[in-house]
């Protein structure tokens, strides 16, 4: 019987430890799998340009930025957008909590890599999708969320997290 | 300059120690075993010595306002008074881990030199502890270096710390906490050193005695206080939120207090030896694994640190292996260690042995609810989330188990079993008075919770059992241990406050004009909105409102504040309190609504003083403990 | 899923939406006790730790908010907490699910006990 409170007196801990040492040294984006989809939720609201927008202009696979003109790091995140945009993928904005009038000159300002933006200015349809600030990402597939990058999205984001989401779904496609 | 010789003597007191474990092993088996030590001695005195100096050094330099280096620009400033300068030290990484060395280095060396030369295991202790500072040490100079400097372009002027850190009991409560925590790395030494050495009928457990209570008391305090400056502070109200940071200092308090009582039974009737010797052995290990958690980042909290996975490697590794150490020992050593009497049910030992399970099962609990979202996330990616209504449903029936046996064990004896007969008609009028309490209070309050009543019961069950003891013993004039007896009620008022706060305190949102005021409620029949002052401090601008209550027949004033700080743009609420014998009376200001009116959070806390009293009853219990052997 | 998308256009339709300005202001007392206590089990998604209770960024006042008025509008404590999880995840809930791998969880401490007991009760020497 001491025989195996001895044991375990060492076993125990080290597997503790091991355990620890192991989850220290993952990375966010072995995660990724396990993003569930969810619909994107019901809504009607309008862009910047004051054109209606609902659900179906999310065709095929698009990236949903969370933006504003207050946001200090989105201006981080901008020239990376602004690349990305002009790959093959729809790059379609949030303005969350803003006046229309600053994200307008923001844009005009610094460039405008969306096709549209979506004004939110209570932050209604940001709440629906369970946004937390500014900047977030949402990867949209097939009328679902597929994946989520909260922060500012860079180049090892894109490449760790929602490249091989958007390779599993053209997998799929094919 | 100055921070290069402190940096210097810290590195140099890193070599002593070093060279003190060199010469140990290589001498080990050699003779004159005396002389090795009065030297070993001398050089681990002077290592500590440098320490001290070191950070002697590191406290005028950050008082002086010194920005040429890097962990003092960042977290002070010329503007604050002194001495927020000083314990903008403790603030964050690498100063508290700073503080944390010159604590073990203390405790260390105290303790090493109270022991007198012939004793089997001054060597021992010492070593062990010398390589326990040596881990740390190195720990700081390489991964988490206080003394770096950035030059050639010193700071001209500190960022200024946050706000909310600059208040005295948030300066204390880290060095409180660490003096308890680290405390603790000298029962852990000596048992280390104790099963090793392997004479078992050498009586260890007065050696470290009274140095375990005192990093006891230390360590309630240290957690107290963290708990009270919560509830001043943070103005939501709570003290209490079973945040990992706040679990990791409630399991070595856990193991420290089961291990005060397996000490007590360990040296009156020598069993439980084992899980005394585990205990104390425990204790220091979670605090290792508690500074794992809080500095490496892998638990989101409030008070995280680091996020830098090679300081939470280096210090996992570090823990593992100096606990593994000790646990391989002592799993060496268990079949010599077992005890030949066998413990009577109904005695006193086997009460201490439930209230040892009891606490293992706490620490347990917590521990399962720290690393379960881990574990889980690393099985399948789900992120869950818990809190105070898991840790709450887990504690209840756990504490009343903890009651009911206290209540049993007061008349219990030692190595004899008790009649049930007898232990029924002891433990009746506490029950009765118990159920009573309970009815009359539901009775009184109309409010139903299972979790609190549960709370209640027990708390009442442990004071009433303690509190007759207390009279009959008077009445009899028999002996009784004062220090046990005031720190049970202690416990026992604890359980009762902080479950009657429960189920009283509520809150209201009121948004008034100037002028203006409200009917509340029937005991709060005016809420007056008498005031609102905007004024200017040195570093902030500060909205002031000025309330009248009628609370109770009774007229309070408060004045709760909103201050916009220059520095960061940061905006901290001061909550104005005004405390009754029963009640608080707790009072924010929200925001200026749009029509021009203002909100107000006002919340009523009932028997928060007699939390923080609680606490208060249980260190003076463990304090006459203590005093009362120096005494004798 | 359908409930929540009419109690949101409900919403949406009727209230001043998520301007939130923190104004919680109940007739029912049993309505404000419920408030305070569920929203001290909603866990801020923004913070690193805490409640919505006991934090003023941005998405904890909407969530504030958003749990007042559906209070308001007669959800049971349960659908306030699915309508969270559902836009926030499982995590928003500082009570975890009582199913699944979380059994573990809740009666891990008690099988603990039982455990320790009975080892304790069969050998009784230590």
């Amino acid at each position: 019987m001491n025989r195996i409170y001895s044991l375990l007196l060492i076993v125990l801990p080290v597997l503790i430890f091991i355990f620890f040492g192991k989850v220290l040294l993952t990375d966010e984006s072995e995660l990724v799998s396990y993003y569930e989809p969810k619909p994107i939720p019901q809504f009607q609201l309008l862009d910047l340009q004051d054109q209606q927008i609902s659900p179906s202009a999310f065709n095929n696979i698009s990236l949903l930025n969370v933006w504003a003109s207050w946001c200090i790091t989105c201006l981080v995140e901008h020239p990376f957008l602004t690349q990305l945009s002009k790959n093959d993928i729809d790059l379609i904005g949030l303005n969350y909590k803003d006046s229309k009038a600053s994200a307008q000159q923001w844009l005009q300002k610094r460039g405008n890599p969306y096709q549209f933006s979506i004004f939110d200015p209570r932050g209604d349809l940001a709440f629906e999708l369970g946004v937390t600030g500014a900047p977030e990402t949402f990867l949209i597939a097939n009328q679902q969320i597929i994946g989520h990058v909260q922060g500012e999205l860079n180049q090892e984001k894109w490449e760790s997290i929602f490249l091989p989401l958007i390779r599993g779904i053209q997998n799929k496609d094919q | 300059m100055i921070v290069e010789i402190a940096h210097f003597l810290s590195v140099t007191s890193a070599i002593v120690l070093s060279l003190i474990l060199i010469f140990n092993l290589f001498f080990y088996f050699a003779d004159s075993h005396t002389n090795q030590i009065i030297l070993s001695n001398k050089l681990f005195n002077q290592a500590c010595f440098l320490i001290f100096i070191s950070f002697g050094l590191y406290v005028y330099l950050a008082a002086i306002d010194d920005f040429s280096i890097s962990y003092i620009a960042n977290h002070s400033n010329s503007q604050l008074p002194i001495f927020y300068k000083i314990t903008s030290i403790w603030s964050a990484h690498e100063g508290s881990m700073f503080l944390w060395i010159v604590f073990l280095t203390i405790w260390s060396v105290l303790f090493v030199n109270s022991l007198t030369l012939e004793h089997p295991l001054k060597r021992g202790t010492m070593l062990m502890l010398t390589l326990i500072i040596l881990g740390f040490l190195l720990f700081l100079l390489i991964t988490s270096n206080p003394f770096e400097r950035i030059l050639p372009f010193a700071a001209l002027e500190g960022a200024d710390i946050n706000p909310v850190l600059q208040d005295p009991a948030l300066a204390i409560h880290p060095p409180m906490l660490y003096l308890g925590y680290v405390g603790f790395v000298i029962s852990f030494s000596f048992i280390t050193a104790y099963l090793f050495h392997g004479d078992f009928n050498y009586s260890w457990e007065k050696d470290i005695k009274s140095w375990s209570l005192m990093a006891w008391i230390f360590l309630t305090i240290g957690i107290t206080l963290g708990s009270w400056w919560a509830y001043y502070e943070l103005g939501w109200g709570g003290y209490w939120f079973w945040d990992p940071v706040e679990n990791v200092a409630l399991m070595p308090w856990l193991a420290a207090t089961a291990f005060m009582h397996s000490l007590f039974a360990s040296s009156k009737s020598s069993v439980l030896k084992t899980w005394t010797l585990f205990l104390g052995i425990m204790i220091f290990t979670l605090s290792l694994f508690g500074a794992f958690i809080v500095r490496s980042g892998i638990i989101d909290s409030v008070h995280s640190f680091a996020n830098d996975p090679q300081r939470g490697l280096y210090l996992l590794g570090f823990s593992g292996f100096i606990t593994l150490i000790s646990l391989a020992i002592l799993a060496y050593r268990l079949p010599q260690l077992q005890s030949s009497k066998l413990i009577v049910a109904g005695s006193k030992e086997s009460f201490l042995s439930m209230n040892n399970i009891l606490m293992l099962t706490a620490i347990f609990s917590i521990f399962l609810g720290v690393t379960y979202p881990l574990i889980l996330e690393s099985l399948n990616g789900n992120k869950v989330s818990i809190g105070p209504p898991y840790y709450n449903t887990i504690f209840s029936p756990l504490i009343l188990i903890t009651s009911i046996f206290m209540m049993g064990s007061i008349d219990a004896l030692w190595q004899r079993g008790m009649q049930l007969r007898k232990l029924c008609i002891a433990v009746a009028p506490t029950l009765l008075l118990s159920i009573l309490g309970v009815y009359a209070i539901w009775h009184f309050t109309q409010i139903f919770s299972l979790i609190a009543y549960v709370g209640i019961f027990s708390g009442l069950l442990i004071i009433m059992s303690y509190a007759l003891k207390l009279f009959s013993s008077l009445y009899t004039k028999a002996y009784f241990n004062k220090g046990s007896l005031l720190a049970h009620i202690g416990l026992g008022l604890l359980f009762f406050s902080v479950s009657m706060n429960s189920i009283l305190s509520y809150q209201k949102n009121i948004s008034l004009f100037v002028g203006e005021e409200q009917f509340v409620n029937a005991s709060l029949p005016k809420f007056q909105f008498l005031d609102l002052k905007k004024t200017k401090a040195s570093n902030h601008d500060v909205v002031a409102a000025k309330i009248l209550v009628l609370h109770d027949n009774q007229s309070i004033y408060l004045n709760p504040e909103k201050r916009k700080y220059f520095a960061r743009g940061q905006i901290t609420s001061e909550t104005a309190i005004h405390t009754s014998f029963l009640r608080d009376t707790y009072l924010t200001i929200g925001d200026q609504l749009d029509n021009g009116s203002w909100t107000f959070s006002l919340q009523i806390n009932y028997f928060v003083k007699w939390i923080w009293f609680s606490s208060a009853l249980m260190v003076a219990g463990i304090a006459m403990t203590i005093f009362k052997k120096k005494i004798l | 899923m359908t409930a929540s998308a009419l109690i949101y256009l409900f919403l949406f339709s009727m209230s001043n939406g998520l301007n939130a300005e923190a104004v919680y202001m109940f007739d029912d007392a049993s309505e404000e006790k419920r408030f305070y206590s569920l929203i001290s089990e909603i866990r801020c998604p923004k913070c690193t730790s805490g409640s919505i209770a006991s934090s003023d960024v941005p998405v904890s006042r909407d969530l504030k908010q958003r749990v007042y008025e559906l209070i308001k509008s007669g959800s049971s404590n349960e659908e306030i907490k699915d309508y969270v999880k559902q836009r926030f995840g499982e995590s928003s809930d500082y009570k975890p699910a009582f199913d699944g791998l979380n059994y573990i969880l809740w009666f891990g401490p008690f099988i603990f006990l039982g455990l320790l007991m009975a080892i304790f009760y069969s050998k009784r020497r230590l």
